[in-house]
């Protein structure tokens, strides 16, 4: 009886009651998308490690060997080839691994399906002519990405590939490991981009679940007088609640099924973000149906509990009149906080650890926070006690009035703010695309330095790339005479040599290939290719924090939204009375407008100073310019953005004040 | 012509509705009249159309003289800042304003600086039985306090005419009693006219005079005493 007579007054709510129910359910829609979106994450790194697992053998210990793994990294026109070398021990028969029909026979490799695409389209000589004899083309259960490059080499057990020694260091590879099985574990690299990722989400859902609460008030916003009048004929708390759950419950199931659809048109576009070396299966983007089953269940239930506790006042008072009171004062011992955590990063800091840069995060993050509404309301102070004019009276008592409301609507931004100040210093940008890529080094097996350096020369004249190779103790290193030498100060001081030179990629990918299989097991590299993860680590930072940024701004943007529409729909009969009698439109809009401008100019601009100081302690090298004008431009579009989105609900005020509830009486 | 305020033959239409059919009416300085009718009958309109919050679909509206009701949105709206005052039932005051800047704030929306605008509104705290509540917000007020504010309001920036609907609608009988007495005495103090539309006789008692409205039409234009 309460869904029906909800469905009703939702039906009837007029072109201003829809207006609020549109709004409600595009809140809602957004919200559930990006919910999907911080989950989906989750599960795609977890699908990745799962996928890679076979990649990082696990030794026998007490169980049956069946077979030899080993991997290691080769290189082509700057990207990472996995080289995995398979062996079945002799009368065995091992399962194959994933994405293959058969164990490979030794000789024969398999190509991935991007790898295979690479070697036709390049000339043998660069490529094609390392791996020999492919056999067939990898499935996509045996790729952590559809781009990914990955060669998978049969071997002899006793092949010199599965009993020389290796780098031990298991970002080059990992050695020769005897099976029981071909399943693996995920790799320490994959696990740590789960954590990294699932930090990420609760960065991104804590922000989520304050926007549906928002959401949800602005449904209550509209209903209130409403179902106040319930309450005067006789309506029971409880049937006022049912109703009231039962309303936003069925806008905020319409917005969540919105939500879940836009989330599935966007995960072709999301699918292409590179992370970890490569784009996404869209498969993997897609969240187990239980959960996207949970997610568009409990969004909406979720909405129903903003909306009970939003609806409070009205249960208590049938006449819907809410008490004001004079605010008791922030205490100014939050700021203690802030200065406390200000204080301690320079101090904490010589730790230099990843640990301690999230517990800084963390605390100023927290910090932040916690003085947040504090400052606000002595903005508001400051402003009401400066206003000459009325507009900014309204919007300086506004803040000292509800101090923590108007922190909801520019929170996210300052919050963001702070990421951005402190990334913007940490920028890795300086430590990508400057390095050596014209000397070749390779470790020789000890007291062979000589004759592998005679191999190698012959190698290389017989491909017609002309090298001077020398030797340092056990390292033979090519030096590619047609490199040209690099200046840059900072490639120079990273050189292993001090002599950076940089060459053509298809004159390294020529050395390469003929270089391939000179020490068995291992891979010449150039500087370059030792500092290839390192790199890959921090583009994905980079990735990671403009995706972040992005969440964090749409979050803070639709916020903004969604709170000066419910902050005008709150107010319209005050808004409509004064205006009836006299008050311009452009004062009350006026003071709307700098209600949310004011704290957003001054927390945003301090909170990005805070992180920006907060990062100091932690920079790498200079600020890089390009991370920075990257970062100021996403915070300037999350502001203007968050401007903009108050500057809609605009409409909203000039339709609740143009018409001052005319009645034929 | 000795009327302040003067309707006449003003029609306005809801759809179907006749919200107004005709209707002549004028105020003279001073005046209090109260405007009744049952529910529906086209009371508050016509107030709407007087105080040109509304424009009529016909007839015209004169303040001193000068025609208002073919006057844009904005300076009627000008008009109704400066010329009227306007009480409601409940609602018209900033819950978050102290009471002496809700005074003031008509003032300052006229261009008055913020002290003297507060300082001319706190004159009006005392007579209207408000001493000592100046820097309170509407919460902390009971509801004849908060409309005694709302008098304040109307008449800070003295008006030709205060307009008040269903003034004391949310009050009990004696504080209703009480602030209509306020609102009739400082209105007739301050040389503005008072136009109250109600559907209590008891409220309508505190006026020169009472027009009843029923069904869009002025039926009576009794005088009292």
């Amino acid at each position: 009886m309460n869904v029906g007579l909800a469905w009703r007054l939702l039906r009837g709510g007029g072109r201003r009651g829809m207006l609020g129910t549109w709004l409600t359910l595009g809140a809602v829609a957004v919200s559930t998308a990006l919910l999907l979106f911080a989950v989906a994450v989750d599960f795609a790194f977890a699908a990745r490690a799962d996928r890679g697992a076979w990649r990082n053998p696990v030794a026998a210990g007490s169980r049956p060997a069946v077979a030899v793994e080993a991997s290691r990294h080769d290189y082509v026109r700057g990207r990472e080839i996995t080289v995995v070398d398979l062996a079945a021990l002799p009368g065995k028969s091992p399962e194959p691994p994933p994405g293959l029909s058969r164990f490979p026979a030794p000789g024969e490799v398999w190509l991935s399906p991007a790898l295979a695409e690479l070697a036709g389209r390049l000339p043998a000589a660069e490529l094609a002519a390392r791996y020999p004899k492919p056999a067939g083309v990898l499935g996509d259960e045996a790729l952590v990405h559809p781009d990914e490059l990955i060669v998978v080499a049969g071997r002899a057990p006793d092949a010199p590939e599965l009993t020389a020694a290796r780098s031990s260091d298991w970002i080059v590879g990992s050695q020769p490991v005897k099976v029981a099985s071909l399943a693996g574990e995920p790799t320490e690299d994959a696990e740590g981009y789960q954590v990294l990722a699932l930090i990420a989400s609760v960065l991104m859902v804590v922000p989520l679940l304050v926007f549906g609460g928002a959401a949800a008030r602005l449904t209550v916003a509209r209903r209130d007088q409403r179902l106040a009048a319930l309450r005067l004929v006789g309506a029971t708390p409880g049937q006022v609640v049912a109703m009231t759950v039962a309303e936003a419950v069925i806008v905020a199931f319409a917005g969540a099924l919105a939500g879940a659809v836009a989330y599935a048109l966007a995960v072709p576009l999301l699918s292409r973000v590179e992370i970890d070396g490569g784009p996404w299966f869209v498969a993997d983007l897609w969240p187990h149906p239980l959960v996207m089953v949970g997610a568009v269940v409990a969004v909406p239930l979720l909405t129903g509990l903003s909306a009970v506790a939003g609806l409070r006042r009205v249960v208590v008072s049938p006449l819907g009149v809410a008490k004001r009171e004079t605010p008791p004062a922030m205490r100014w011992v939050r700021l203690l906080a802030l200065v406390a955590v200000l204080v301690a990063v320079p101090v904490v800091s010589r730790g230099d650890s990843a640990g301690l840069i999230a517990v800084v995060i963390g605390l100023a993050f927290l910090s932040i926070n916690l003085v947040g509404p504090w400052v606000v309301g002595l903005i508001g102070r400051i402003a009401a006690a400066s206003a000459r004019r009325p507009a900014r009276l309204l919007a300086g008592r506004r803040l000292v009035d509800d101090p923590r409301s108007a922190w909801r609507t520019v929170s996210g931004v300052a919050l963001t703010g702070f990421v951005a100040g402190f990334l913007g210093l940490l920028s890795p940008g300086t430590l990508i695309g400057t390095q050596d890529t014209g000397h070749l080094r390779v470790s020789a097996p000890a007291g062979q330095a000589a004759t592998v350096a005679q191999g190698a020369r012959d190698r290389l004249s017989k491909a017609g790339v002309a090298a001077a190779v020398t030797t340092r103790k056990d390292v033979v290193v090519i030096a590619l005479k047609d490199a040209t030498p690099l200046t840059d100060e900072d490639a120079r001081r990273r050189a292993p040599d001090g002599l950076p030179t940089q060459t053509a990629p298809a004159t390294l990918d020529r050395a390469r290939t003929a270089l391939a299989g000179l020490v068995p097991g291992r891979t010449p590299t150039t500087q370059a290719d030792d500092e290839y993860f390192g790199g890959e680590i921090l583009g994905d930072i980079a990735v990671g924090t403009v995706v972040v940024l992005s969440v964090s701004f749409l979050v803070a943007i639709a916020s903004a939204g969604i709170t000066a529409a419910s902050s005008v729909l709150d107010r319209r009969q005050t808004y409509a009375l004064l205006r009836l009698a006299g008050t311009p439109l452009e004062v009350l809009d006026r003071a709307r407008r700098a209600e949310t401008l004011i704290p957003l100019a001054v927390m945003g601009g301090g909170a990005i100073l805070v992180g920006a100081f907060c990062g100091i302690p932690f920079m790498i090298t200079d600020p890089n310019l390009t991370g920075l004008v990257t970062l100021v431009v996403c915070v300037a579009v999350g502001f203007a953005g968050v401007v903009g989105a108050g500057a809609l609900s605009r409409p909203l005020l000039r339709s609740v004040t143009a018409d001052p509830a005319p009645r034929p009486d | 012509m000795n009327d302040v305020l003067a309707g006449r033959a003003l029609t306005k239409r809801f759809g179907q509705t006749v919200a107004l059919a005709g209707v002549d009416m004028a105020v003279r300085p001073g005046e209090a009249v109260a405007i009744m009718g049952p529910s529906g009958s086209g009371k508050s309109t016509l107030l709407h159309c007087l105080a040109g919050i509304m424009k009529p679909d016909s007839g015209e509206v004169r303040l001193e003289g000068t025609r208002i009701d073919d006057m844009g949105e904005r300076r009627r709206s000008a008009l109704r800042r400066s010329r009227f005052g306007f009480v409601f039932q409940f609602g018209q005051l900033l819950p978050e304003l102290p009471a002496d800047e809700n005074v003031a704030l008509p003032l300052m929306l006229g261009g008055v600086a913020r002290a003297e605008a507060v300082r001319r509104g706190r004159e009006w705290f005392a007579p209207l039985g408000l001493g000592g509540m100046e820097a309170r917000r509407p919460g902390e007020l009971s509801g004849g306090q908060a409309q005694r504010v709302a008098i304040a309001r109307a008449l800070v920036t003295r008006p030709a005419v205060v307009f008040a609907d269903e003034p004391t609608g949310a009050l009990d009988q004696t504080t209703g009693h009480d602030t209509m007495r306020l609102l009739v005495e400082a209105t007739k103090h301050n040389g503005a006219s008072l136009i109250v539309v109600t559907h209590d006789p008891g409220v309508a008692g505190w006026c020169d005079r009472t027009v009843e409205v029923r069904d869009g039409v002025l039926l009576t234009a009794g005088a009292r005493a």
